[in-house]
């Protein structure tokens, strides 16, 4: 069906079709990384301010809790009488996250605190080397925190170390400890497992980690080691002190791929303490978050393939009919110039046939016309010649003479007849016509041929036979020529038998004899002109051939019809019909 | 071939008994009496013989009777088979022969007896009411001495038929 040009065309289409659908899959790759961009900067600044949220939360609780302190040590009222006391239980109560609350005197010894039950009262610090952050408060003035540091009780917690001045005068120093614990309980961020916060001090220790083990005191870079990747530059940017966003990768514990996380850093000032806090997730997070979009996304791009591919197999089947309604076209054409052809080349046939028919028809005519003619000019030839010849024999010419005269103009009727006949120019003369005179008057112009042969003439026409419309001397001819054919084909003493019958609206005649007969293929060209059985028989009965010509025709140019019956050796029927004369013509 | 055994018998018993009748040749050939007495007259008949072939009556009578006048000893024949069988009893000096006949046409009578080379000598005159060149070189070709167009002239046919005659005799 397809041809080779309409396949080349069927790949380009489908190309196109092709090239369409990858641009839309290409349209929604990048729509879901420009979506991704988007929402991944968005939550990076989620995460951003949540961890400043949380880091000045942290720092606000913090020097809130270390600005209590102060306020009691720069009483102008200098060092009461119970040595603070009073004033650091109200200090403890109010901050509620200390562990304890202590007062160092001028000397070193720590001579007061709350709770009392963790205040090592009578704790001297020079005593027990342990002087040298009191040391350095009391030469500089400011307050001092420690790294978190092992207490006593086996836990880590930082020591603020606040100085208390009277005026101008140094009158010891406040300590106050919260336990790393503590402040874990308070700030630790509840979240899911993929994002964790750490906290780590100005030289990138680690202070708190959401779910790593480390050792005290580690890098939090080196937690990682060499699993991470850009994680140097974001811890380098929290020791700076800065505040941002950062990306990092760490490969994952299956040691293959890289796991991308987004870090959200930002400063805790809590005096010298300088810390940052981190808070981390990965990257699928992102994604996780924009699963939707990504699958909405994607339905909109298969939709809009499916659609693509609906319309174009559409046009493909609308193409493909066009072409195929197109191709049946060209086949119906195509056999209609064959049928036009073969019906071309049939009338060709027919006329050659006709032309030979016309041929053969002529050299039948010449030979008919020139028969009688070459007996006619022999006799008369003689004739003229030979003066002295027997009576008998001058007779005999001159009777032949006579007699081709008859059969030449008989011929020449007969040719004329035919002629009309073919040419529809033979007028009917119709008039109301009875049968039996009709037959009376041919038996009456063939009585001698009847009597030669002795001929049995059997006529059986009913006697309420009604009158039938017809041109008599017409009727007669038919007569005459069917009798006669009847008398050539029939033996001596032979019986013809005239019949007729009334039908509807006409009449049907038979005129039977019990002659030679005929076979089957002979039947079918009988009313052929010229047609000649065989030629010997035609010879033997002498006649033109024409005779039953001219009776269908005669038959048949007046609306009748007429068929012959025979059998070989039995005989032959000719049987026709003749129009019944209707009352109203009568009465004409 | 009968007709001429026939004639050969009668010779010979004529031979042996000088004075034999015509009756007792016929009780001894057991033929009939006028068929020894016609096939006598045809042996004694001196005159060239003419054989007419044609199916047309009247055409064949006027013909016949204008060449016995002429002297002609005159048979006849209504179709091909016909003419066969009268060229092998008659044996003719020539004959006369119709194309459009019944049976064997012209042209196939024709062919028959040139080719045989008991009678391919006898001269044959086609005969047609057919006029065309085809017929006439067919007609020449199957070794016809002449052609006659129907209808012809009377004087013109017994020109050439003499003329076909002294030509054979030559």
């Amino acid at each position: 069906m397809w041809n080779r040009k309409s396949k080349w065309n069927l790949i380009l289409f489908a190309a196109v079709v092709l090239l369409l659908i990858s641009s839309i899959f290409f349209l929604w790759m990048k729509t879901n990384i420009e979506v991704r961009s988007v929402v991944e900067e968005q939550y990076q600044n989620q995460q951003l301010l949540l961890t400043r949220h949380i880091a000045g939360n942290i720092e606000q609780t913090l020097n809130e809790r270390v600005s209590l302190l102060e306020v009691i040590a720069k009483k102008d009222t200098g060092v009461p009488d119970d040595n603070f006391e009073s004033d650091l239980k109200s200090v403890y109560e109010i901050a509620g996250l200390f562990y304890v609350v202590e007062y160092v005197a001028e000397n070193g010894t720590i001579v007061s605190g709350y709770p009392e039950d963790n205040v090592p009262i009578g704790f001297n610090l020079y005593d027990n080397k342990q002087s040298r952050a009191f040391e350095y408060v009391k030469n500089n003035g400011e307050v001092y925190i420690t790294d978190p540091l092992r207490l006593m009780e086996g836990n880590y917690g930082s020591f603020i170390w606040v100085p208390v001045y009277e005026g101008n005068d140094f009158r010891g120093a406040f300590i106050a400890i919260i336990k790393e614990s503590d402040l874990k309980d308070r700030y630790v961020i509840v979240s899911n497992s993929s994002s964790y916060a750490y906290l780590i001090d100005e030289r990138g220790r680690i202070l708190y980690e959401g779910n790593q083990k480390y050792m005290r005191g580690a890098l939090y870079v080196d937690l990682f080691g060499s699993n991470a990747s850009g994680l140097q530059e974001v811890i380098a940017d929290q020791i700076n002190g800065t505040e941002g966003n950062g990306k990092y990768f760490l490969l994952a514990e299956n040691g293959t791929t890289y796991e991308e996380r987004l870090v959200s850093y930002s400063p805790i000032e809590w005096y010298n303490q300088k810390w940052s806090l981190a808070l981390t997730s990965p990257s699928s997070e992102v994604d996780r978050l924009i699963v939707s979009v990504y699958l909405k996304l994607f339905i909109v791009a298969v939709v809009s393939a499916l659609f693509i591919v609906f319309v174009s197999s559409f046009v493909v089947i609308i193409l493909f009919n066009w072409s195929k309604s197109l191709e049946q076209e060209v086949d119906e054409k195509t056999q209609e110039l064959k049928m036009s052809n073969e019906s071309l080349r049939a009338a060709n046939k027919k006329l050659k046939e006709l032309d030979r028919l016309k041929t053969e028809f002529l050299s039948v005519v010449s030979h008919e016309l020139k028969t009688p003619l070459t007996a006619m000019r022999t006799s008369s030839e003689f004739l003229r010649e030979s003066d002295e010849c027997d009576i008998s024999i001058r007779r005999k010419m001159l009777d032949i003479i006579i007699r081709n005269i008859d059969r030449q103009s008989r011929m020449v009727d007969d040719l004329l007849d035919i002629s009309r006949i073919e040419s529809r120019r033979m007028k009917f003369h119709k008039e109301s016509v009875d049968i039996g005179k009709a037959v009376s008057c041919s038996l009456e112009m063939l009585s001698s041929n009847l009597n030669n042969k002795n001929m049995d003439i059997q006529v059986e026409l009913p006697e309420n036979l009604p009158r039938v419309c017809t041109d008599k001397d017409k009727l007669v001819q038919v007569f005459v020529n069917l009798l006669n054919n009847a008398v050539k084909f029939s033996k001596e003493n032979g019986s013809i038998r005239i019949s007729a019958q009334e039908e509807d609206d006409f009449v049907s005649i038979s005129v039977s004899d019990d002659g030679i007969g005929m076979i089957q293929e002979e039947l079918e060209k009988i009313f052929d002109k010229f047609y000649q059985i065989d030629s010997t028989s035609t010879r033997k009965v002498g006649g033109s051939g024409l005779g039953l010509s001219i009776v269908k025709g005669i038959i048949e140019g007046q609306g009748g019809s007429i068929s012959a019956n025979s059998e070989q050796g039995r005989g032959s029927t000719f049987v026709f019909t003749l129009n019944k004369v209707i009352y109203n013509e009568v009465s004409e | 071939m009968q007709a001429e055994n026939i004639g050969g018998k009668i010779l010979s018993l004529m031979e042996a008994n000088p004075g034999i009748t015509v009756k007792e040749i016929a009780d001894q050939l057991l033929i009939p009496e006028d068929q020894v007495e016609s096939t006598l007259a045809s042996m004694s008949d001196t005159r060239q013989k003419v054989l007419i072939v044609d199916d047309e009556m009247d055409a064949l009578m006027s013909l016949k009777v204008a060449l016995e006048a002429e002297g002609y000893n005159v048979a006849e024949a209504k179709d091909g088979h016909e003419a066969i069988d009268k060229v092998n009893s008659e044996i003719p000096d020539v004959i006369l022969l119709d194309l459009m006949i019944p049976g064997i046409d012209g042209f196939e009578v024709c062919r028959q007896l040139k080719s045989d080379s008991m009678y391919s000598h006898i001269p044959i005159i086609m005969l047609t009411a057919r006029g065309e060149i085809d017929d006439k070189v067919e007609g020449i070709e199957l070794g016809a001495d002449d052609y006659v167009t129907k209808p012809f002239n009377l004087k013109e046919l017994k020109a050439r038929v003499k003329m076909v005659l002294r030509r054979q005799e030559v």
